[in-house]
């Protein structure tokens, strides 16, 4: 599945293509066995507007009570306040198949 | 966290399961890697030193998404055996169930979660 997405997205940035990889091993886990490209692409999209959502309001939430470095209430606030429920959240965590995906390589300094 | 908000003595357990919650994911690894999502969560402002914070955040998106994939995968399922009973009338081969994501089961678990996609009128 993941080089499937390597073709289908090789010339997007490279954090999309991890968070494309992402969206696929979340569907692999949940049962499906493959995609079409347009789902996927859609489920991308909602995976990267979530994380900035996420950011924007525990940002809001944080700066609204005066501080700096966001704390976990703004966090949860911010999930609730978009109606994202946290009940089963630690045994989703523990869920025994899970994958994890290599984080990106850092790029050498260039030297001069 | 020495301060933490004031909501969250209020919400009688939830917040002190989560804080709880919060020290298990020292040690843990989302799918997601966390560079990925600070980026994301970086672009918008959210600019956090505690990486457990956003392994929390990398954990309820995925979350989020294989809830929806769940109820896609429902849809799927129903669909494809309304589709087999009629079809096996004509061969009784036993086929293997190959369940493929399509926008037909994608939108009405969307659905569900407020969200309204539409099919582009083109798509490249």
């Amino acid at each position: 599945m993941s080089e499937n997405v390597e073709k289908v997205d090789s010339s997007g940035d490279a954090r999309r293509r991890i968070l494309n990889i992402a969206v696929s091993t979340v569907l692999l886990e949940s049962g499906f066995e493959a995609a079409d490209k347009m789902s996927l692409e859609t489920l991308t999209e909602i995976l990267q507007c979530f994380l900035t959502e996420v950011g924007n309001s525990a940002r809001g939430y944080c700066e609204l009570s005066g501080r700096v470095e966001p704390v976990l209430g703004d966090i949860v606030m911010a999930l609730i306040n978009m109606g994202i429920s946290l009940q089963n959240i630690e045994q989703y965590a523990a869920r025994p198949n899970r994958h994890v995906i290599q984080p990106p390589q850092q790029a050498p300094p260039p030297r001069t | 966290m020495g301060s933490p908000s004031v909501g969250m003595e209020e919400d009688n357990g939830a917040g002190h399961a989560l804080s709880d919650f919060l020290l298990q994911l020292e040690n843990y690894n989302p799918s997601i890697p966390d560079s990925v999502v600070a980026y994301y969560l970086n672009a918008s402002g959210f600019e956090s030193q505690d990486p457990r914070l956003i392994r929390l955040i990398a954990l309820a998106s995925q979350k989020f998404l294989s809830d929806i994939a769940n109820d896609a995968l429902q849809h799927c399922k129903m669909r494809t055996s309304s589709q087999m009973t009629q079809s096996s009338k004509n061969q009784k081969g036993p086929k293997e169930k190959k369940y493929v994501m399509t926008m037909e089961d994608l939108v009405p678990a969307l659905q569900e979660y407020g969200i309204t996609a539409k099919k582009p009128h083109y798509f490249v």
